[in-house]
């Protein structure tokens, strides 16, 4: 009974947690507020497309407002911009984790943070050394523009609206090491080793205890066969 | 001249009376031993006490869950453990799945191979240790086949390609045989009329491995991550090495502390006689040739196979359906496995209990109830477009599956006496065939969505259920059939041929169907001490 309790007070709490849980603002309705120009360069390269390494390469970001924006104050309740590094769709497909999604809450396609400044309408640059955790793939640069509370008002990006300009390639680390290597061959010939070397032992104690025990018969039998020959040669049987 | 080599021990040969239960002289040619006058400080063929009452067969008929005593709890405790220790490992990758896909650059198609091939590499396993536990005994076949793929699990901390993840999941599969070994120990070391509750106690818990996998790898990589201060990508490598080191501590374990039999190993037994050598091809022959081995590899794969199927697609299904955190979908995921601690047991112990009233009859009514249920609670599941509701269904649904699936092994130990290990291993083999086959059908098909897949499972497993009413033993009856004339002795005593049974060979097996005789359920239990013949010496 108590498991069923259990059970119920699960599903409540999670009912409750959903019920708390609020729709973010749709990016659709932020299209006529593309207000930001974005540029990403590759600072070794000074390109802005191309491959950049995950640990040794610094991204150089820069962005403003753009100047046909100037003065119409649409960026009056500007108070900080957030700068994200998002998937190309190139490396979304089949990958229903990285999905871009309308409402901004639940919308996966900018998932790794780059920095947060504060807005100024003439704009910043930032230099991100790109971090090792950060996956394999093709990005684009998004900047949002927010408010006091974090709702996003504005945005600009370094690509086009198909996404397929400006993309830079990251190309992540492994993870392993070569002592990782090591260990994992050290403990697998252990393994190995050490029940090879159990199942000799008992091998070799199983021949001690057959031979001693077929030895013991085999007196046994010679034992019998000559207490035959001496009753044969006492005429007894 | 007393007959070679069969009933004589170390103690008999120095001639020290009173020490075995076989007799001393090794004259005498069959003990019909009834239960009841076994006494209850019996002793092993060596002489030790045994700490639980004993059946003839030395199995025990109590169970003790607080003792570690040898040699049958301590046996259950190593059993359920290293299976458990398998189940972790095999599980071990889904809940770092968020990291190692963007290591890897895994896409969904590669992540449901993936799934796909970490339960198919136990197929093949366990059909093996089916036939490995009935010629060298599960105490080898567990520690062998843990310490061979705990190579496996470390491969897993150096993969770097696709290819190289779903290869190594593959091979650690191979590691869930473990299964059919636990299951075996279990029904020789426990007496039939409570061997449905161990059975299903040491399979529950080493289900529920695969529950708690789920909860422990992400907290030893969030402490390697975290505390340590190691990158992801290395994390989740060095976090692999604890499902491996657990493979060689619980291999070496039962290689130094375990037992086949309550009287001792394989292979002391099978030099003082007392174990009879039994060939490769007799055991798959009448493994194979009984018809029961493949209604129950039928109906498992629909009890089982749901199980798994469930555990790898459930934490997916309420991620996209319902769209909350990846982190609370794998939570309730788990539960599903965590649900194995008590729901297996308790299938076990319907089982039992249903035999205790009804026999044998009870036993097959019960499973087919349990699974039936099931499946109509996945339809339920499938329906259902509600999260709150959806979890309790999905709770309660997981307890009726595993609750059939602990039934179905309070069964499987009395379908053959000489063949157990090939039907345990091609029953548990069953249920990964299921599981596979209800992937592939229902989820890994654009047509279907997600739920129609769901609602579809339900429907297939109540239909591969309704075979169990196609099972009938001659000496018990099935579902609709009443028991003929035919003992359970003609039953076991007919695996053996006639040459095999001229040289008392099927000796062990004509135990086994005396203590088997509470099948019958307790209206016919009055018959059986007029109709067996008892010789004593």
């Amino acid at each position: 009974m108590s498991a069923m309790k259990i059970a119920l007070v699960l599903a409540v709490a999670l009912l409750a947690l959903v019920s708390v849980a609020e729709a973010g603002v749709s990016f659709k309705s932020l299209n006529s507020s593309k207000t930001l120009t974005v540029q990403a360069k590759i600072q070794a390269t000074n390109l802005t497309s191309g491959q950049a390494h995950v640990g040794t390469d610094h991204l150089v970001i820069s962005w403003a407002l753009n100047s046909s924006f100037d003065g119409t104050g649409k960026d009056a309740r500007y108070a900080n911009v957030k700068i994200r590094l998002c998937y190309a769709p190139v490396s979304q497909t089949d990958r229903g984790w990285r999905k871009t999604k309308d409402d901004l809450e639940k919308d996966k396609t900018c998932s790794k943070g780059i920095t947060q400044q504060k807005y100024v309408s003439t704009g910043n640059t930032t230099t991100w050394r790109i971090t090792k955790d950060v996956p394999g793939a093709v990005y684009f640069v998004r900047v949002y523009a927010v408010d006091a509370l974090g709702t996003e008002l504005g945005w600009g990006q370094t690509t086009d609206k198909a996404k397929t300009t400006n993309l830079i390639e990251i190309v992540p680390i492994s993870g392993r090491h070569v002592s990782i290597d090591i260990a994992a061959a050290v403990f697998s010939v252990f393994s190995v080793g050490s029940l090879m070397g159990f199942l000799g032992l008992e091998a070799i104690k199983q021949r001690k205890a057959n031979s001693k025990a077929g030895h013991f018969f085999r007196e046994a039998f010679i034992d019998t066969i000559r207490g035959q020959s001496v009753l044969r040669e006492v005429k007894i049987i | 001249m007393a007959p070679q080599g069969e009933n004589r021990t170390d103690a008999d040969l120095t001639g020290e009376p009173g020490s075995s239960l076989h007799g001393v002289t090794g004259h005498e040619v069959f003990p019909y031993i009834n239960m009841d006058t076994v006494p209850e400080e019996a002793t092993d063929l060596k002489g030790r006490k045994f700490s639980l009452p004993v059946d003839s067969e030395h199995k025990a008929k109590k169970l003790k869950i607080y003792s570690f005593a040898r040699p049958h709890m301590l046996t259950f405790h190593l059993s359920w453990i290293s299976f458990m220790t398998c189940f972790f490992s095999t599980f071990a990758a889904p809940p770092l799945l968020p990291i190692i896909r963007d290591n890897l650059g895994l896409t969904k198609t590669n992540i449901a191979h993936a799934g796909v091939a970490s339960v198919s590499g136990s197929i093949i396993s366990r059909l093996l240790m089916g036939t490995i536990c009935d010629l060298f005994g599960p105490r080898y076949g567990c520690a062998i086949l843990i310490m061979a793929t705990a190579p496996a699990v470390f491969c897993m901390s150096i993969v770097s390609t696709v290819d190289g993840f779903i290869l190594v999941r593959f091979f650690i599969s191979f590691a869930l045989a473990t299964f059919v070994s636990c299951q075996f120990w279990m029904s020789s070391m426990f007496n039939g009329q409570i061997v449905g509750l161990a059975n299903g106690l040491a399979a529950g818990w080493g289900n529920a491995g695969g529950g708690i996998t789920q909860l422990v790898m992400p907290l030893v990589y969030d402490l390697i991550a975290k505390n340590i201060g190691a990158d992801n990508f290395t994390a989740w490598r060095l976090a692999f090495f604890l499902p491996g080191c657990m493979h060689i501590v619980m291999g070496l374990i039962v290689l130094a502390i375990g037992q086949d039999l309550p009287d001792g190993n394989y292979s002391s037994l099978k030099r003082s006689g007392d174990k009879v050598t039994d060939t490769f091809f007799k055991v798959l022959q009448y493994g194979v040739t009984n018809y029961r081995t493949w209604i129950f590899t039928i109906t498992y794969g629909y009890c089982l196979g749901v199980e798994l199927t469930v555990d790898n697609i459930i934490a997916q299904y309420f991620y996209d359906r319902f769209d909350i955190n990846l982190t609370i979908a794998g939570t309730i995921g788990s539960t599903v496995g965590l649900m194995n601690i008590i729901s297996r047991p308790a299938g076990g112990m319907i089982s039992d209990m249903a035999a205790r009233r009804f026999g044998m009859r009870g036993r097959l009514w019960a499973l087919w109830t349990l699974q039936t249920i099931g499946g109509v609670l996945c339809i339920g599941l499938g329906l259902l477009g509600s999260l709150g509701p959806s979890v309790v269904v999905l709770v309660i649904f997981s307890i009726f599956m595993e609750a059939a699936c602990g039934a179905t092994f309070g069964i499987i130990p009395f379908i053959s006496r000489r063949s157990l290990g090939v039907i345990s291993g091609a029953v548990g083999a069953g249920g990964n065939v299921g599981s596979i086959l209800t992937q592939v059908l229902f989820f890994s098909n654009q047509s279907y969505s997600m739920e129609k897949g769901i609602m579809l499972m339900g429907v297939m497993a109540i239909a591969c259920t309704a075979v169990l009413f196609l099972v009938y033993f001659p000496q018990w009856g099935g579902m609709l059939c009443p028991p003929s004339k035919a003992t359970e002795e003609d039953y076991y005593g007919g695996e053996w041929n006639e040459a095999e049974r001229a040289k008392n060979l099927h000796r062990n097996s004509l135990k086994f169907a005396e203590n088997s005789r509470s099948e019958r359920g307790p209206s016919r239990q009055e018959q059986t001490s007029d109709s067996a013949p008892t010789t004593r010496v």
